[in-house]
């Protein structure tokens, strides 16, 4: 099966996932401060609990080479900042944008657009001089186990990479402190009307083993998938300079497909616009800040939190740590400031 | 369901959080006893919202579905 349809494929599947469990990592994120509310964080915790396992047993098993993303902290700290803010703006992490385009949202496609759109620039268009004010990544020559993908001899920081010890001995750590997390912590009651945050979670996990096996170079990830969207489309205008859709490409596309006839299915597809035509404006920001934050980190909420984390990767958990800082700001700037204070 | 309520807020199409975020700003401001009627058109925030205004003193009374994807909550001040 060709490499663009199995991403179109398993963009559907993961599609169809995220519009029923509803996990939005912007939405995880925000309500475990301000609502008191773990019930998508946990969701969440499940997924990155099964792939920590998948990953490292898929790499044991030689079907794939772990590809953390690489560790430039200046970009992770600054882009990881940025994508926090957008996220509360665009009203949706990146996978929770892309998959209320197929429920209907107006907002939710004018924000994906500017995502796509700064993301492209950042990275390798017009704005693409901002990657040079952070540096370059640090590396190690480390390679435990042989498992991960090497780049000239230089593999990408995970926490077993730099320490140099057995990969394995991390993950089932991580592993074992995310199921004490996940049993013994209370989890805020939530009547559902689709999957509930163990299903959830155990599916959004499996498509992200699912989409490693298949893409190879690395698990989910969705920044990637709207700059390709956005090049290839725009370069079919210029025939003889194509830019050919990619795996990730076709898994945002297939993403969108999916939520779309999960949302039919279930009766919840509505087209939707926002009262006050400022909305758009925000949303707008939003995209564009998460474009600048994603293009710059090197990965959005799913592929620094979701697929990054399970590989303990160093520049994931500075991202993530960014990622709550940003959204966690943003979402008091806006909401709980001033109470008279209307975003 | 033809009771009156004394307020009522549209939050159809409204972007995530403005629904939760202006519902639980409306029942903290409540008096006891008042009534809130909520409109939205998201599954999510029919899920959320019953657990998002116990905290600021709400007590839901009702969730009706009053169209396609729509609902209507009913909110009571305790």
């Amino acid at each position: 099966m060709s490499v663009i349809i199995q991403g179109l494929l398993v963009g559907i599947i993961f599609g169809v996932v995220l519009q029923r469990s509803r996990l939005c990592f912007n939405s995880a994120i925000r309500d475990v401060k301000f609502s008191h509310d773990n019930y998508l964080m946990k969701m969440a915790l499940v997924g990155i609990l099964i792939e920590t396992i998948g990953f490292q047993a898929a790499a044991q098993f030689g079907w794939i080479k772990l590809s953390p993303i690489a560790f430039i902290p200046a970009a992770q700290i600054v882009g990881g900042f940025f994508f926090g803010m957008g996220m509360v703006l665009a009203g949706g992490c990146a996978s929770g944008i892309t998959y209320r385009i197929g429920e209907g949202y107006v907002t939710a496609l004018v924000a994906a657009v500017f995502f796509g759109v700064t993301g492209a620039a950042v990275r390798g268009g017009a704005l693409s001089f901002v990657t040079k004010w952070f540096g370059t990544a640090i590396t190690t020559t480390n390679n435990p186990g042989g498992v991960y993908s090497a780049n000239n001899g230089a593999v990408n920081l995970t926490i077993a990479s730099w320490l140099n010890i057995n990969p394995w001995i991390i993950a089932i750590i991580f592993a074992v402190i995310l199921l004490a997390v996940i049993l013994f912590t209370k989890t805020t009651e939530r009547k559902v009307s689709g999957l509930n945050w163990v299903w959830g979670g155990v599916a959004v996990g499996v498509v992200g083993i699912i989409g490693y096996l298949s893409q190879k170079t690395y698990a989910l990830g969705i920044t990637g998938g709207w700059i390709n969207l956005f090049r290839a489309t725009t370069g079919s205008l210029d025939p003889t300079k194509p830019v050919p859709y990619n795996w990730i490409g076709m898994l945002v596309f297939g993403l969108i497909i999916g939520s779309f006839i999960a949302a039919l299915l279930s009766k919840e597809f509505k087209l939707r616009l926002p009262k006050h035509p400022k909305t758009f404006a925000t949303v707008a920001l939003g995209g564009i800040f998460m474009g600048f934050g994603a293009g710059v980190a090197g990965g959005c909420n799913i592929g620094h939190i979701f697929s990054g984390l399970p590989h303990l990767a160093i520049s994931s958990i500075v991202a993530t740590i960014f990622f709550v800082l940003g959204d966690w700001f943003m979402y008091w700037w806006l909401f709980e400031r001033q109470t008279s204070k209307r975003s | 369901m033809a009771s009156k309520v004394d307020y009522t807020l549209d939050e159809r199409g409204e972007v995530c959080p403005i629904p939760d975020v202006e519902t639980r700003r409306k029942v903290k401001e409540m008096k006891s006893g008042e009534t809130l009627e909520v409109l939205i058109d998201y599954a999510l925030s029919k899920e959320r919202i019953p657990v998002s205004v116990k905290a600021a003193g709400g007590e839901v009374l009702s969730i009706e579905e009053s169209g396609p994807s729509e609902w209507k909550i009913t909110i009571k001040k305790l």
